[in-house]
């Protein structure tokens, strides 16, 4: 049933990877962390607006790190991980579309990236504990529905990169300071396998499986390159140098597996890398300077990046065509724009649910 | 069929197809748990295929979202609260099957009564005179059950009488057993009732006039035939409503177990002191307090382009006077004002730093050094920046400081050549700037309070007066020596917190005319929710007045409340307090005297003014962020509409009480 049920979406989704561009509108969920905000945005092919503008944030004179984003499997939900609590920081639920908030959970220090895996339902964020001792963090593992985490499952020292295998059956996250990569059986609820991704204090920032081969890439944030992990062999196998001083920090790999999309935080750049040959396809100057985040659209056609801004500056959502690797739109958000979720895409009406 | 439908149609099918559990389930045995705390209990998970087969499945894991039961993956619960309590069995999705979630719930039961007990009662009593006692229904480990019933008799209600709350009645001398039974058991307690030497009452001190708010403190001694005091035997006060005003009268006053009386409402009072059969009675005239004052605006500042938030004022080395202010949500600049002449304040300098608020602001006590904090920074080190600001016209960046502060600084304090400086809203870091452009770090102080948090750091007399969300005030000895703490080897002296969990701020307030050393603890709150940008926000909070005269046992004695507001900071100055209450705008209040029940309601605000500005942040929308007096003018901040100034005018007579 789950084949048949994998079959027919791969199907929907190459259908609609052939319907005209201008048919189509995307939404995507963006976290301001310095505005506490975050911003629906739809892009119609042409134009990215920003939507509606969510204040997340439960104490309006203090900045609470609005950090990253995820949609439900079924896409009734998101999710946005507050940094800053009293101490511990939480995960809060809304309702897609209404973007009326649910529930919140309190989980560890500074949660930022987060998943949904389809084999337990339950969410996965790590503790990025970005300002805290060098020490140990935690995955802390939520159950959505009543919003109560319900596990912790020590890792590494500041973990980022919350992804799911493309089963779910595997949660890959990256120790920044620790240069390690860890796996998490989902349903033993325990770390399967580690692995030492590089040499030295390579920073890794963040882990992407690939949708349909056995490899992850991880970004190295203080090397500046990405590196492939076999994850059968459990090994770095292909190392691609992205440049000096651009600190590759977000990952996302086109859903159809041929490109790869970089954002380089140092630089300001996105970088659009061919799967096959390893080779850099395009390079994309952002919007604003200290690029972040990066989901790329069901059809495999889009990548949305954000970029944060300095000081004032406002944040900025890039929607850069992959096809010519050019920057066809961008919007304006709150400041420090960073975790972006995609939502959906449909035909060209407005959002409704 | 379009293609738009062919594409829904598909898309329609998958949901379809991905909702196969229907028609499974997880059964649990036992089916209606149930477990007694401190106990274990092992649940099973069996699988029930859609064609009704049943069979153990040990690939369903367990949660527990309450701390109320523990529940390992395999399914063992351990039993902490009593209540009913839910518990989560998930089935992974496998072998082509969705997941299964179960919710159920699990009873536990408290621990069985065990015995019941009087706790701490007396061994004798004086005939006429009444005590409340206190019996348990107990566990087997001596916890107290509060949901068991417990109800007392008395062999001799000729010599004592026990009534429905359980406080015994002493009648006549003799010996009376008294028994207390809680479930089927029972305890006993003999209690000897004695003469009562009580021939006489007296009570002594407070006034025959007094305004709302004075705190009157009454002592009432029993005496015997030989006019010697009765130390033991117990003294009750009350107080009666003779007079108030006519419309709408409510609880207008209050007096203490310790006999300290104050009224919020002009009238008569009688304080009533009993003791066994014996009265004693004194008569009080309340009239209103009434403190003349109004507030002038001198001069503003005004900032509408973004937030603004703390603030301070100083006499720099030139001789005239500057205010530096920080803004919030912006650019990360910190403004300079020249306010020699406060009713133009004349911006002359800003510093702009990589931050996207300036949270916090901070002046050494040599007018050199400026201190402001940084949130938001780009490269996410935030830290402190440390500016030379002898010339205020001129200010230039020394250094900045980010080491074990990259997670923000929110506030800060400098205090003889060291800076305090919050981290990540868990700790504060003591830095050493003798050397100011090489700042050393010289200690750490951290609650150990599991999840602790701290919003807010201020130094006086060697002493930190921190601020702890649910830990409430820390007072930590950095030098003042009663406790041999230094920078270097921060010393707690002792700690108040409240239930609300809303301290946010604490200054300290040491009252010569009383002798007691209060910290004043402010709440901060947004129970009402978030408005930044376009509407005025609502906050709730008020001011707790804990006397730690023993730091050992500090006290909640008295509040400032304003309706429908929330407190952020403040400042006292002789036995003035100048509040910056939000949305209720800046206002000043009497402390003078004792300090007992709600400032507020005893009319002890001297003015008040609100900070409207039709072109403010957010217009007209007072948001008081924090005052400073400084020679003879308040200086406050507000986050919607910049700097102001203004002046208390008040009567002579009432300025010689005020500075005293």
């Amino acid at each position: 049933m789950r084949i048949a049920r994998v079959l027919l979406l791969t199907f929907a989704l190459v259908l609609v990877a052939h319907a005209p561009a201008q048919a189509q509108e995307y939404f995507a969920y963006v976290a301001s962390e310095s505005a506490d905000e975050v911003s629906l945005i739809r892009f119609d092919g042409t134009e990215a607006v920003v939507q509606e503008a969510v204040p997340v944030g439960q104490i309006p004179v203090e900045t609470e790190g609005a950090h990253g984003m995820t949609v439900s499997p079924d896409g009734e939900h998101w999710f946005v991980s507050i940094a800053h609590g009293k101490p511990f920081g939480r995960v809060v639920k809304y309702e897609t579309g209404t973007n009326r908030k649910l529930e919140a959970a309190e989980v560890g220090l500074f949660p930022a990236t987060m998943q949904i895996s389809d084999v337990t339902g339950l969410l996965y964020v790590v503790n990025f504990n970005l300002h805290g001792e060098p020490e140990p963090s935690t995955v802390s593992v939520v159950e959505t529905e009543s919003m109560t985490e319900v596990q912790t499952i020590e890792t590494g020292i500041m973990p980022h990169g919350s992804r799911l295998s493309p089963d779910h059956q595997k949660h890959y996250s990256v120790g920044m300071m620790d240069g390690t990569l860890y796996e998490i059986d989902v349903v033993s609820g325990e770390v399967s396998r580690t692995l030492k991704t590089g040499e030295g204090m390579t920073k890794p920032t963040w882990v992407q499986p690939h949708p349909s081969k056995p490899v992850a890439y991880v970004a190295h944030n203080g090397a500046d390159e990405v590196v492939a992990v076999d994850l059968d062999a459990w090994k770095v196998t292909e190392r691609f140098a992205t440049g000096e001083g651009t600190s590759p920090y977000n990952l996302d790999v086109t859903p159809d597996g041929s490109t790869l999309v970089v954002t380089y935080k140092g630089s300001g750049e996105t970088g659009i890398w061919d799967v096959e040959t390893g080779t850099r396809r395009a390079l994309v100057e952002n919007t604003r300077g200290v690029s972040h985040g990066v989901v790329i659209t069901p059809d495999s056609r889009y990548a949305f990046v954000t970029a944060e801004g300095v000081g004032g500056e406002p944040g900025a959502v890039d929607v850069i065509d992959l096809s010519t690797g050019e920057k066809v739109a961008h919007a304006d958000v709150g400041a420090q724009a960073g975790g972006i979720a995609f939502w959906k895409m449909q035909a060209g009406e407005a959002a409704s649910r | 069929m379009t293609f738009r439908s062919l594409c829904v149609t598909l898309f329609f099918l998958a949901g379809v197809l991905a909702d196969p559990a229907v028609g499974q389930s997880i059964d649990i045995e036992p089916a209606e748990p149930s477990v007694q705390v401190g106990e274990e209990l092992q649940l099973e998970a069996f699988f029930v295929a859609e064609d009704g087969t049943r069979a153990a499945d040990t690939t369903v894991v367990f949660y527990s979202p309450s701390k109320a039961v523990a529940a390992s993956r395999d399914g063992l619960l351990t039993a902490i609260e009593a209540g009913e309590h839910e518990v989560i069995a998930l089935r992974p999705a496998q072998d082509g099957q969705e997941r299964i979630m179960n919710r159920f719930s699990v009873q536990v039961a408290p621990k069985p009564v065990d015995g019941v007990a009087f706790v701490d009662a007396p061994a004798s009593i004086y005939a006429g005179t009444m005590m409340p006692l206190t019996v348990e229904a107990q566990t087997e480990d001596g916890t107290a059950r509060d949901d068991v019933s417990v109800s007392v008799t008395s062999s001799d209600a000729s010599v004592a009488e026990i009534d429905r709350l359980n406080r015994l009645h002493a009648r006549t001398p003799g010996t009376v057993t008294l028994t207390a039974s809680a479930e089927d058991f029972e305890a006993t307690h003999t209690i000897e009732v004695k003469e009562n030497p009580v021939v006489s009452l007296d009570l002594t001190g407070g006034a025959e006039t007094a305004r709302t708010g004075d705190v009157l403190a009454f002592s009432a001694t029993a005496r015997d035939e030989a006019d010697e005091p009765v130390t033991d035997a117990p003294i009750r006060y009350a107080v009666r409503i003779d007079e108030t005003g006519p419309i709408a009268p409510g609880a207008s006053a209050e007096i203490g177990a310790d006999g300290r009386f104050v009224a919020e409402d002009a009238g008569t009072y009688t304080v009533v002191a009993t003791s066994g059969a014996h009265v004693a009675e004194t008569t009080i005239t309340v009239t209103e307090r009434n403190p003349e004052g109004s507030i002038e605006l001198v001069g503003r500042g005004q900032v509408s382009s973004v937030h603004t938030s703390d603030l301070w004022v100083w006499e720099a080395v030139d001789g005239r006077d500057y205010v530096i202010t920080g803004t919030w949500g912006g650019n990360g600049e910190a403004y300079f004002w020249d306010v020699t002449d406060p009713a133009n304040p004349t911006p002359v300098d800003t510093v702009t730093v990589d931050a996207r608020t300036v949270n916090d602001v901070k002046v050494s006590e040599d007018g050199r050094t400026c201190i402001i904090s940084r949130e938001g920074a780009s490269d996410r080190k935030n830290g402190i920046v440390i500016l030379d600001c002898t010339d205020p016209n001129n200010v230039s960046v020394i250094t900045e400081y980010t080491e074990r502060l990259t997670g923000g600084v929110h506030n800060l304090f400098i205090y003889e050549n060291h800076v305090y400086a919050l981290s990540a809203g868990q700790r504060y870091e003591i830095l050493n700037i003798e050397d100011r452009a090489n700042p050393e770090h010289v200690a750490t102080f951290e609650l150990d309070s599991p999840g602790a948090s701290i919003h807010d750091v201020w130094v006086m007399d060697g002493i930190a007066y921190s601020s702890n969300w649910e830990d409430g005030v820390v007072l930590v000895d950095v030098g003042n020596g009663v406790k041999g703490g230094s920078p270097s080897n921060p010393v707690e002296i002792g700690r108040y917190a409240y239930p609300s969990g809303w301290n946010h701020a604490a200054f300290p307030y040491d009252d010569s005319e009383t002798g007691k050393k209060w910290v004043i603890a402010g709440d901060e709150a947004f129970p009402n929710g978030l408005n930044i940008d376009n509407e005025p926000t609502i906050p709730a909070g008020w001011l707790h007045f804990v006397d730690f005269t023993d730091p050992d046992n500090p006290t909640e004695d008295a509040r400032y409340q304003v309706p429908e507001a929330g407190t952020h900071n403040y400042w006292v100055d002789g036995d003035v307090l100048y509040v910056a209450y939000y949305n209720a705008g800046l206002r000043v209040v009497d402390l003078s005297g004792d300090l007992k029940g709600d400032l507020y309601a005893q009319g002890r605000e001297i003015a008040r003014f609100r900070s409207f500005d039709p072109e403010g942040r957010v217009a007209n929308a007072p948001m008081a962020w924090g005052p400073q007096p400084h020679k003879g003018h308040i200086f406050f901040s507000d986050w919607n509409s910049g700097l102001w100034v203004v002046k208390l005018n008040r009567p002579e007579k009432d300025r010689v009480s005020a500075t005293r």
